[in-house]
């Protein structure tokens, strides 16, 4: 990195931090620190609610993903603006009108203490886990590409956000992230001019489009449906509708991360036009960072790509005997490419000429070089495997940085690691800013010290906010002596997130099921997720599916039983 | 035990440009509807 991409990075992510702690300085009680005084307008809890979902992972492996898959991605969130709506008309309402901090809270009133702490406490390690992983994530990638080291990134990263998260608290992190979001979607749309101005002369936009559509990049929505593979294909529109749906409403109806963001709303009207605001945008800010990677695809057929894009494995296979086979591979690699080269200028040609016979023989011959290339990368992989065993030989996360470092003029490389570590930072301060309202309002001034001065607890908030912060922090340092970290803690997520969305299905819509039946119901649950886990082969992300269900099934059972036995007593 | 006193329900004001909840609710499912026809149009054109 070049003294201007450093000048542009600190001052973009010093400007933001110095800001936010500026602005929201001296928050004296509970009522203004984690819930901003309830001053929030629609724009910033909508960025807000954005900024907060799309953390450094988003940009780094999002055009990576197109590069490899296409747009098909973009799916995954079509489930987003109905739970958008449906949260608008149910849940909202429902927490203004019981003033709650946090969405667990909800809980007791509708429950009981109990069935509102084991909720609360579920949350707390799966997001706890989570939010090291938000740190550490960005960081490997960071520090791999740019010889940082790991622990000064983390370190980094961890210490800013809990410095303007402790100092201003719910709005600190709001108002933040309204400029993080300005960054990053400023930085990723600069980026996107520059793939495109990076094409060849003689390539307009249009047909590096086409060249794009030819080579299977431009699958934005498939609504084939076989009953027998379909359900193993993870990005639809069927998926993406329903599971969408159910992965939106747990997340932004039950996830104090997001909650907290529109309970800050100034208005009920505030709030809603929030979430519907992020009901508008999610999927286009979606489709743009896709169609990035896409174009950034189409560069790379005109440019020769490297064999493996993770710098960082490559140079620690070069340091084993396996050297000169990578080399080797290398070599063939890079000779398919001149000629994958030839092929695609052919393409452009004969789509010029709007030939389809022509164009047609183009795509095959392109086709051809495509699938050579492909197998001498799973060739790289196979050695990567055997020289570096640890290795992770998915290279689709590092796409994007490695164009970003080796194609970006000086300043805009300063100003794209500034998306990314915004991206981090704003995703991470939300984590941080939700762990410690869960941690203060549902268990410490619930259940440990409930007549506490207002300073005391804005005192506890800060407190609990840096002690999950530190937690983060230790968390990501060591996080690389786990193998295949972000499965584990994916899977613990899943382990838990079907429940919680269960007890809250519950709370909303089934108003027979009262306390004790969903508490029983719940543990008995988790108990089935846990056997799933423990004694089956079902895929992870079913367990969403089957503790909710099993909540529902065990509460209705549960409250059949105690309702039949509170009857016989009463008669 | 509950943290805060439940006041009355809280009044809703109206969205803008629109009369009810509802225009807002049905503009953003109309934009998604129009979205998935625009993406399904992009995928066959470009196939």
């Amino acid at each position: 990195m070049r003294p201007l991409d450093w000048i542009v990075l600190l001052g973009t992510l010093g400007f933001i931090v110095i800001y936010g702690i500026w602005k929201t300085r001296g928050s004296k009680d509970i009522e203004g620190y984690l819930k901003g005084d309830n001053s929030m307008k629609w724009w910033t809890i909508g960025l807000s609610i954005m900024a907060t979902q799309a953390s450094a992972i988003t940009f780094l492996s999002t055009p990576g993903q197109a590069y490899e898959d296409g747009m098909r991605f973009v799916q995954f969130y079509f489930g987003l603006p109905i739970a958008m709506v449906i949260i608008s008309i149910t849940v909202i309402p429902i927490f203004y009108r019981l003033k709650v901090y946090t969405a667990y809270e909800f809980l007791e009133n509708r429950f009981d203490l109990k069935t509102r702490s084991l909720a609360a406490v579920l949350f707390l390690i799966q997001r706890g886990l989570a939010a090291g992983i938000t740190i550490y994530a960005p960081a490997i990638i960071l520090s791999t590409m740019l010889g940082w080291s790991l622990t000064a990134t983390i370190m980094v990263i961890g210490l800013v956000v809990i410095a303007y998260t402790m100092s201003g608290g719910t709005k600190a992190v709001s108002v933040t992230q309204k400029q993080q979001m300005a960054v990053m979607m400023g930085g990723m749309i600069i980026a996107g001019f520059m793939v495109v101005r990076y094409l060849p002369d003689n390539v307009s936009f249009v047909e590096a489009v086409a060249v794009a559509g030819k080579m299977g990049k431009m699958n934005v929505v498939d609504f084939s449906w076989d009953w027998k593979t379909s359900w193993n294909d993870r990005y639809n529109f069927w998926s993406g509708i329903t599971g969408g749906l159910f992965l939106s409403l747990s997340y932004f109806g039950t996830d104090q991360s997001q909650v907290a963001r529109y309970l800050g709303g100034k208005s009920i009207a505030e709030s809603r036009l929030g979430l519907l605001f992020n009901g508008l945008l999610k999927i286009p800010m979606q489709f743009i960072i896709l169609f990035i990677g896409v174009m950034v695809f189409v560069f790379y057929q005109f440019n020769q790509p490297p064999v493996f894009f993770n710098e960082g494995t490559k140079s620690k296979v070069y340091a084993t005997a396996h050297a000169d086979e990578l080399r080797s591979l290398e070599t063939k690699y890079n000779d398919i490419f001149k000629q994958k080269q030839q092929a695609v200028h052919g393409l452009v040609d004969a789509l010029k000429t709007e030939d389809e016979a022509a164009i047609a023989a183009a795509q095959e011959q392109v086709n051809t070089y495509t699938l050579a290339g492909k197998q001498v990368r799973e060739e790289v992989k196979g050695v990567i495997q055997k020289a570096v065993p640890d290795a992770e030989t998915k290279d689709t996360d590092y796409v994007f940085i490695s164009f970003i470092m080796k194609y970006l003029p000086t300043g805009l490389v300063g100003l794209l690691l500034a998306v990314i570590l915004s991206a981090a930072m704003s995703s991470t301060a939300s984590e941080l800013n939700a762990l410690a309202s869960t941690s203060v309002i549902d268990i410490y001034k619930r259940s440990v010290q409930q007549d506490g001065s207002p300073i005391h607890y804005v005192k506890a908030s800060k407190l609990f906010t840096a002690g999950w912060g530190f937690i983060a922090i230790l968390f990501a340092t060591y996080a690389s002596l786990l193998d295949n970290l972000i499965q584990a803690v994916n899977i613990i997520g899943s382990i838990f997130y079907g429940t919680i969305l269960g007890i809250f299905l519950v709370a909303f819509y089934l108003k027979r099921i009262k306390g004790n039946a969903v508490f029983y119901g719940a543990i008995l649950a988790e108990a089935v997720v846990l056997y799933c886990y423990f004694f089956t082969d079902i895929a992870f992300l079913w367990f969403n599916v089957i503790g909710c269900v099993a909540v529902v099934i065990f509460g209705f059972i549960l409250q059949a039983l105690i309702g039949k036995k509170e009857k016989e007593l009463v008669a | 035990m509950k943290n805060h006193p439940v006041d009355e329900e809280p009044p809703i004001e109206k969205p803008p440009f629109f009369k009810t909840w509802n225009g807002m609710y049905w503009l953003v499912l109309g934009n998604l509807a129009f979205t998935v026809v625009l993406f399904y149009i992009i995928t066959k054109l470009y196939e």
